[in-house]
């Protein structure tokens, strides 16, 4: 008999709410897998992502393993991908760095000397075309504010637990899925957003990566942990 | 008994009383539907009219023809179904007045009221009698259409709906393709009569060693971020998306020797692609009977992020 087991959704998921993330958590039964808990109540174990592929650097011993920076509107995700996911490893070395990609990625999360940090282990990556990026930054927009909602009821225990462990500023996550639509919507010659969008980049400092946040890359990690399951 | 004797004694039934001559009807309902070819229901509607003009039958005795759900399978019918309103989903335009769901005890179908229409809204859970309504096929599912000539008259009688696990469901998913299994693109079926189980280590797990035969079809997930669909493409999907059939697949292994050639060509084509699928979905699996790179009208959806913005 085949047993069908419950493949975990592929979240939306901006870069600016995944990679603050510190928390990770279980579900009640023995073979739940390991969750990262995001600030806006999210319990996400794996992700679907399209951006900008801007760093692509050989990393390892023997160099088998890519360490790669995803830009999207808000932030950047950092991934590895070694030989142990052949598939996106193959795809990867045929992907050239600022190019627009979509990936589906498992995420992990490490305790470096300081903090937890987040990465991602793509299992699948190839080259995306801007019309899907648009289409994921609204799927990722609505989805993001729906966990707003949520947070502002307080109702679902996910949400009591993000708020518990990190208090977040809704009104900062708000600002940054907006500015990340209407920086989007330019393309698309929309000129009642134009006051909006002179407004988001003077914002848009508040949402650099901020240097210290990403110090963790600087740490020594072992990196073979990452290829485990 | 044929079909137009069928329908010949449906309508003696309802007229007999009226001294109408059942030869007479099968008669005229030959012509109709055998030698000019009309569409039964206006057959259907040519007798009845003849009979309440020849036999001064009253027109309120006009039975309606009541269509079952499982029986529209074709666009540009006009229909009259008696059904419940499953469920409504909120309009995407404002032309739409309202949109849903409608069951009776055979199937489910999709229904629209147009706001040109002019209807009084129908309500989750009630019963009506939704009279000359048109059948339209949108992108592969069929839909039932109420405008201007259509009728909507709600009825005590509670209609009874078929159970939904009884349906393989027509359902239509946008999403992302997250994953494509290792057994797809080029594969080889069981030839044995009958069987066509997809071939495993050189054998039918049921047949064993057999004249194999190959196919072209995708297994993947399908993912719209809140749950996975998994989902078979055909011949004829692969074909629409990639414009790669049977034959040019047989052609990419002849060439490279190498039949997983087709589907490193596959997934470097269609993963973390926007796909619009209209299939059946059984509890296991979405089969796909039209399948589409999704092409998202960007300023319409962006509406949907603005209005959630608005709400919270």
């Amino acid at each position: 008999m085949t047993v069908f087991l419950k493949r975990e959704v592929a979240r939306r998921v901006f870069a600016k709410e995944l990679m603050s993330s510190t928390y990770t958590l279980r579900d009640d039964s023995e073979k739940s897998p390991l969750y990262v808990l995001t600030p806006l109540g999210l319990k996400c174990n794996r992700v679907f992502i399209i951006g900008v592929l801007t760093e692509k650097e050989e990393r390892g011993e023997d160099g088998n393993i890519y360490r790669i920076r995803i830009v999207d509107q808000t932030g950047s995700f950092i991934g590895y991908v070694g030989k142990y996911q052949p598939e996106a490893y193959e795809a990867l070395e045929d992907i050239d760095t600022l190019t627009l990609v979509a990936l589906t990625a498992k995420v992990r999360v490490f305790e470096g000397d300081t903090r937890k940090f987040v990465t991602l282990r793509p299992e699948t990556i190839s080259i995306a075309d801007p019309e899907s990026r648009d289409y994921w930054v609204i799927e990722t927009a609505i989805q993001t504010l729906e966990r707003i909602r949520e947070m502002e009821k307080g109702e679902s225990e996910t949400a009591k637990l993000a708020m518990e462990i990190y208090n977040p500023d809704l009104e900062e996550y708000k600002r940054a899925v907006k500015e990340a639509v209407e920086r989007m919507m330019e393309d698309y010659g929309e000129l009642e957003v134009e006051e909006e969008i002179l407004e988001g980049e003077e914002e848009e400092e508040e949402f650099e990566f901020d240097e210290e946040d990403i110090s963790f890359e600087e740490e020594e990690i072992d990196l073979t942990e990452l290829l485990e399951d | 008994m044929n079909r137009v004797e069928k329908l010949a004694e449906q309508i003696f039934e309802e007229y007999k009383d009226y001294g109408v001559d059942k030869k007479e009807i099968i008669e005229k309902l030959k012509k109709l539907l055998v030698e000019f070819r009309v569409p039964e229901n206006e057959a259907l509607r040519t007798i009845r009219n003849y009979i309440i003009r020849e036999y001064g039958a009253p027109a309120t005795i006009r039975r309606e023809r009541i269509t079952k759900i499982e029986e529209i399978r074709e666009p540009n019918r006009w229909v009259t179904v008696k059904a419940k309103v499953i469920q409504l989903w909120e309009s995407s335009s404002p032309s739409i007045a309202q949109v849903g769901l409608i069951g009776d005890e055979t199937g489910h179908i999709r229904f629209l009221v147009w706001t040109k229409a002019k209807k009084q809204p129908v309500e989750e859970g009630k019963s009506y009698i939704f009279r000359n309504v048109v059948v339209d096929d949108f992108g592969g599912v069929l839909r039932l259409n109420v405008t201007k000539i259509s009728e909507i008259e709600e009825i005590g009688e509670d209609v009874e709906v078929k159970p939904p696990e009884d349906v393989s469901e027509e359902v239509e998913v946008v999403g992302a393709l997250v994953a494509i299994q290792q057994n797809s693109g080029l594969i080889q079926r069981c030839g044995v009569e009958g069987c066509s189980r997809v071939i495993k280590m050189g054998k039918c797990p049921e047949h064993g060693k057999t004249q194999p035969k190959d196919d072209l079809r995708i297994k993947g997930v399908l993912d719209d971020g809140y749950r996975t669909y998994e989902v078979i493409i055909n011949e004829d999907g692969v074909k629409a998306l990639t414009g790669i059939d049977l034959e040019k697949a047989k052609k990419i292994a002849g060439e490279t020797l190498d039949r997983n050639a087709v589907l490193i060509e596959l997934k470097k084509m269609l993963l973390g692609k926007y796909l619009r699928v209209v299939g059946t979905a059984t509890p296991r699996y979405l089969v796909a009977r039209h399948v589409e790179f999704f092409r998202p009208d960007i300023r319409k959806e962006v509406e949907k992020v603005r209005a959630l913005m608005e709400e919270i």
